[in-house]
């Protein structure tokens, strides 16, 4: 009988490290024995870069513009770091034709050319930034991820993000099977930031699954193209990613998150002390 | 009174969707519509005003060769904006025409097509092109109407600052083209009784419009004439905004002698010409119609075998106020039920429960508003037609109640299957005559 793959999206404010936690995440999980693919769900297509060592990717939008139907599943996947398979959805050309509707069409097409075989054991969608139209909220609809993580920081915009990502997780859960498995906290560095995070996530009903500290190594192996692990797999920052696989591994806790009203966002960030940082700054 | 609702057609439909009005421009003489939309989305539109309605037929680039982009996924995805640009240029290489109307449909407009720059680009070139918004969200076929009639005006006749205006030159908004199944009939009829009254006319639409040439002399018209519960109504404003131009509004299409020699006459006023030529007008049409009604009139009062005594009309709001005023102001029927299909604008409502209300001396009728085709057959199922053969002006989605009912048919609306229409008119002096014929030769057959 076949293992069912965990399917994962991982949302999150623009900018938050969605693309490099889950590739280094995606390296910690092949490490462990996994077999990974990752589907880069940003018009950008910036979500295998680390994995393939270059944006060598040809998207699934360029080749099907280019190629027509026609095209082959070697067309759009390529084989990264340690066997991961990666494919990068793309977009149109900027402020012309429809992005979601794009993702939609790419996820489609992936699913008849046979991608999603029986042997992987995780499906990654890093999908960009917010749940815009029905278009992104694509990989979390019927029978696709059925598990989320956001990524966040103590930052109070990623934290509206991540209260937003969970009002479209919330209308999928009660149509599907979709749950929330976790905030990532990306650290950026902010005062009390763990706590706020945590304070935010059990609110939210769910857990800080984990607290990835900020480290410029991520910064050096970013420039070398390539994941913490497989740049310098000595290093704390990769122990941080092997740990985040192995939690994820591990996880069995899985929410319908309950989204909180602007006021209660805004009285936990004041709790913790943010607002008032932000009125010392902002004096008239 | 009911309430203007959201659209709600679920099933049997009687319109088409905004990109219909594709179907006006078919009715311009030369002109030439092109349809930015899905292969399914046209070929729906000239079923059910053109085909499945009279079998109307169509002359030039209408019927179901209209130029499709055939609009499919990668063009949502990737923009339909080069698609456009390469159909664009093979209709212009291959139709000889003086006006071209690109008509967007749902998914471009959705996914926020740039029609305007690519049609922009064949204008600036000096090419008649003209592009007209119409996602079938936007509600029906006679919204898609208006919006392509405003289109042409603005993108194609344009602005004429100093245009002089002619007295007696009127420009006719009147039944939509291909929707109303009688139109061209309907147009001949009132275009005779207006030109024969001392007027000249921009017929624009069907077999006497003088094509795109003519439209460029909408602005020389001394008044508009808006002849239609609500549809032109929106057009007429904007011409009065754009020109500096009148318009008079009569929401009933005239039938019979009365309501067209009244016609006649408030139209006379309007323009403030001489009557002499319409008044000598009135008094042939009334002879030969009265000629022709004593005739009808003695069958009428001698036939013993049953006739009719109560009707309901199923139809748009134009053509039910119509029929629907003449069988109980002039024959003497007894309206039982009038449902209105085709959703007119709030602002309208009012105004034409009202006419209903007021439909003859001690007749008053309350119309229904219901555009889904189970509704209306649920109420029209309901309505009482005493001892008499029940009488049902519709559309052919009437025919299984009025099959139940064992009631007669007669075909008013689109769509209309059971019958073939090539200049047949039930309006003015002569069409109604012709009305009177069909409802009462479907009395009498097999009888």
């Amino acid at each position: 009988m076949s293992k069912e793959i965990r399917q994962i999206a991982i949302y999150g404010k623009g900018g938050i490290g969605k693309s490099t936690t889950t590739q280094n995440l995606t390296a910690g999980l092949v490490e462990r024995g996994s077999k990974v693919m990752v589907v880069g769900c940003d018009p950008k297509a910036d979500s295998t870069r680390l994995l393939l060592g270059g944006l060598a990717q040809k998207t699934v939008l360029d080749t099907l513009r280019e190629a027509g139907e026609d095209i082959e599943l070697e067309d759009i996947l390529k084989e990264g770091y340690k066997g991961t398979r990666c494919v990068e959805s793309g977009g149109p050309e900027p402020g012309v034709g429809c992005a979601g509707r794009g993702i939609i069409t790419s996820i489609g097409l992936l699913e008849r050319l046979g991608a999603y075989t029986d042997d992987l054991d995780y499906v990654f969608y890093d999908v960009l930034g917010d749940v815009v139209c029905g278009g992104f909220a694509m990989p979390i609809r019927e029978g696709k991820a059925k598990e989320i993580y956001i990524v966040a920081s103590g930052e109070m915009m990623a934290l509206y993000a991540a209260n937003n990502i969970s009002k479209g997780i919330a209308r999928y859960a009660k149509q599907g099977g979709v749950r929330l498995g976790g905030i990532i906290c990306n650290s950026r560095k902010v005062d009390r930031e763990r706590e706020l995070v945590a304070a935010f996530a059990k609110e939210l009903g769910t857990q800080l699954i984990h607290f990835v500290p900020r480290d410029n190594e991520v910064q050096r192996a970013e420039i070398r193209k390539k994941t913490v692990i497989e740049y310098n797999p000595e290093a704390n920052q990769a122990d941080e990613y092997r740990e985040l696989a192995r939690k994820i591994e591990e996880n069995t806790s899985f929410v319908i998150p309950k989204p909180l009203t602007q006021e209660r966002l805004e009285e936990i960030l004041v709790e913790y002390g943010l607002l008032d940082g932000l009125e010392d700054q902002y004096s008239i | 009174m009911a309430k203007t609702k959201k659209l709600s057609a679920i099933t049997h439909p009687h319109f088409g969707c905004t990109i219909g009005g594709a179907y006006s421009v078919t009715a311009i003489k030369g002109a030439v519509p092109v349809s930015n939309c899905g292969p399914g989305c046209m070929y729906k539109q000239y079923f059910h005003l053109s085909f499945l309605n009279g079998f109307q037929g169509a002359t030039g680039a209408g019927g179901g060769n209209i130029p499709s982009a055939n609009v499919g996924e990668n063009d949502i995805v990737f923009g339909g904006a080069k698609k456009l640009d390469a159909l664009l240029q093979s209709t212009i290489a291959l139709y000889d025409s003086d006006l071209f109307v690109v008509l967007t449909g749902c998914s471009g407009e959705l996914v926020g097509d740039d029609v305007g720059s690519v049609v922009r680009k064949y204008q600036e070139a000096g090419y008649p092109v003209v592009a007209a918004e119409t996602g079938g969200f936007k509600g029906t076929n006679l919204n898609g109407h208006e919006i392509v009639v405003k289109a042409i005006i603005d993108q194609y006749v344009g602005e004429q600052p100093n245009a002089p205006k002619k007295k007696g030159l009127i420009n006719l908004w009147f039944e939509v083209p291909y929707f109303n199944t009688n139109w061209r009939g309907d147009y001949l009829e009132l275009v005779r009784i207006l030109k024969a009254s001392g007027f000249q006319v921009n017929v624009l639409f069907g077999p006497q419009s003088g094509g795109a040439k003519e439209w460029k002399k909408i602005p020389n018209a001394q008044f508009n004439l808006v002849v239609s519960p609500w549809v032109g109504v929106g057009i007429a404003e904007h011409l009065k905004e754009k020109y500096d131009q009148p318009y008079l509004h009569i929401p009933v299409i005239p039938v019979g002698e009365e309501a067209t020699t009244a016609f006649i006459r408030q139209v006379v006023e309007f323009a403030g010409i001489d009557n002499k030529k319409s008044e000598k007008f009135i008094k042939e049409e009334e002879e030969l119609y009265y000629y022709f009604l004593d005739s009808f009139a003695d069958f009428f009062s001698e036939y013993w075998f049953g006739l009719p005594s109560r009707f309901a009309v199923v139809g748009d709001s134009a053509t039910n106020l119509a029929y629907s005023k003449f069988l109980a102001d002039q024959i003497g029927l007894v309206p039982v039920k009038q449902i209105i299909t085709d959703n007119p604008p709030e602002r309208f409502r009012e105004a034409i429960t009202e006419q209903f209300r007021n439909i003859s001396e001690d007749v008053s009728i309350e119309p229904e508003y219901l555009e889904d085709g189970y509704l209306v057959e649920q109420s029209l199922a309901e309505a009482e037609f005493g001892q008499s053969v029940p009488l049902i002006l519709g559309s052919t989605w009437e025919g299984d109640v009025a099959k139940r009912k064992n009631a007669l048919l007669i075909e008013i609306a689109a769509p209309a299957s059971e019958k073939v229409v090539i200049n047949g008119s039930y309006i003015g002096y002569r069409g109604a005559l012709q009305l009177l014929e069909d409802i009462y030769t479907a009395s009498v057959a097999g009888n």
